[in-house]
């Protein structure tokens, strides 16, 4: 099977990722798969508004701002995923009445952009250095008509597929997952095979993430060294 | 969210005290731009812009819908740049500081016609192409406005629409890997170049954050690469006299010219 851009079914596409580029944020990453490219930018812990506060845990909130156009429902449906999928793995208790605030900037669309931007938040968070049970990873995989899964889809793909699953993991793929959504027409075989290459997947970008901020780690300690 | 505190009184003193003797806190002149970095694609009409810390990303999209009733010959070009909590903490939309950006590169792009409606006319009455502009703020590093500007304008003429055939009441839109896609007519090319004001005869070029904070009026001139003037702006401030603005225009020439041939550049790196 061939796909439009010649990867094989099980292929990503080249994933890319910058730390700290931000300068206002208190922690910032940029992640792009292919031609899908996010950039996130954390704030916290900061001070709160009094109708959020809260009085044992930070409260986590998620802006996110479509490439194109004002936010619509799916966007906002994103921002709630990305809340609750954070809300459970971030230590809020350490850090209450306080506010923990996730930008999120779509800077290009071409498919699979939730699970981009749930990459993307882990690193800022990790940049931004807000205590986390865990990091966590996301990837979509899409079943084609003919049953054919392919992972990480592009947006030409997802829109022609007969149902699109997406998936986040913490470091520990076997504890099962932080997040599913899964759309369309599908059998609970196709939905079993769909979580098992996620699963996989994941752990992957999982991988590429961590050499990430240990390649910044390392240069801020040789910064640190030098000076 | 934590409003935005101003800089301390120390760093105030200390910059208007560097400034006096002709020295900037980031090390460059008086009338020197900060290093203007443009990068374009990997899709027609997304253009970054980068001023050392300034970020301002903007994405140049289209569709085709109705004309407006009292203009059935002009397509429509639709602007949107909202200020949010990415560029800076507690930065929100709708504030006065929001109005006062977006409504200066509105007026730029939009009240200047730097954009040809007529050439976006499709079936006359009909259908016309409606190309909107998005205009993201990364990073608030100073100077929003000439970012912004640039980054609008270098979008727009990286931007290519879908080619269109008319057969008499038929408008067939081709597929853009059937057909090249064509740029969009643009007229002329306004800049916008902005200067802060620290009272006395003290100008200066492209204010970054601490500048922008501490400044007591700025002024933005806009030319094209005619060297014509398209846009003035000055809210407020203390007063200053008419031979501060004629310099202001006169450096603004030159450094207009500068950045013209920047987006030339990075527009042609990025079609090779």
């Amino acid at each position: 099977m061939t796909r439009p851009d010649r990867r094989d079914a099980g292929q990503i596409r080249a994933l890319h990722c910058v730390l700290g580029q931000l300068s206002r944020a208190d922690g910032s990453a940029q992640f792009a798969a292919g031609d899908s490219s996010v950039l996130c930018g954390v704030y916290g812990p900061v001070d709160v508004r009094v109708y959020d506060e809260k009085l044992d845990r930070a409260h986590i909130e998620v802006k996110l701002r479509p490439a194109t156009g004002l936010p619509n429902t799916k966007d906002k449906w994103t921002e709630s995923v990305i809340r609750s999928t954070f809300e459970r793995e971030i230590l809020c208790h350490l850090h209450p009445r306080t506010l923990v605030q996730i930008n999120v900037q779509v800077r290009q669309d071409d498919g699979a952009v939730e699970a981009a931007a749930i990459n993307a938040a882990t690193l800022a968070l990790v940049d931004a250095g807000i205590p986390l049970r865990t990091m966590v990873a996301a990837a979509t995989c899409a079943v084609l008509p003919g049953g054919a899964i392919v992972v990480d889809p592009t947006l030409e793909e997802a829109a022609g597929a007969q149902s699109v699953h997406t998936f986040a993991f913490g470091g520990d793929t076997a504890g099962g997952p932080l997040h599913v959504d899964s759309r369309g027409d599908f059998a609970m075989d196709e939905y079993n095979a769909c979580y098992d290459i996620c699963a996989t997947t994941a752990e992957r970008v999982l991988a590429f993430m961590r050499s990430a901020v240990e390649g910044k780690i390392a240069k801020e300690a040789l910064l640190v060294g030098a000076s | 969210m934590v409003a935005e505190i101003g800089p301390s009184n120390v760093e105030a003193a200390f910059l208007l005290e560097s400034l006096a003797k002709g020295i900037r806190v980031d090390g460059r002149g008086i009338y020197d731009y900060r290093r203007l970095k443009i990068s374009c694609g990997p899709t027609h009409g997304m253009v970054e812009v980068h001023l050392r810390q300034t970020r301002v990303l903007a994405r140049v999209s289209c569709e085709v819908t109705r004309p407006l009733p009292d203009r059935p010959t002009e397509g429509i070009v639709q602007f949107s740049a909202e200020l949010s909590s990415m560029a800076a903490p507690g930065l929100e939309s709708k504030t006065a500081q929001e109005v006062a950006i977006t409504r200066m590169v509105e007026r730029v792009i939009r009240q200047s016609r730097a954009v040809d409606t007529e050439a976006l006319c499709i079936l006359a009455g009909e259908k016309v192409w409606l190309v909107r502009l998005d205009i993201h703020f990364l990073d608030h590093g100073g100077n929003l406005i000439d970012a912004a500007s640039i980054a609008a304008i270098a979008a727009l003429k990286h931007f290519r629409r879908p080619d269109v055939t008319v057969d008499g009441e038929e408008a067939i839109i081709h597929d853009v890997r059937e057909r090249n896609p064509v740029p969009l007519s643009i007229h002329h090319t306004p800049i916008c170049v902005s200067f802060g004001f620290f009272g006395g005869e003290l100008i200066v070029l492209d204010t970054n954050l601490l500048e922008e904070q501490t400044q007591v009026s700025n002024f933005t001139v806009t030319l094209n690469a005619h060297r014509e003037l398209c846009a003035l702006n000055k809210a407020g401030g203390i007063p200053l006299n008419p031979k501060q603005i004629q310099r202001c225009i006169q450096i603004a020439l030159a450094k207009v010219d500068e950045i013209n041939e920047k987006i030339q550049e990075a527009l042609k790196a990025c079609a090779a």
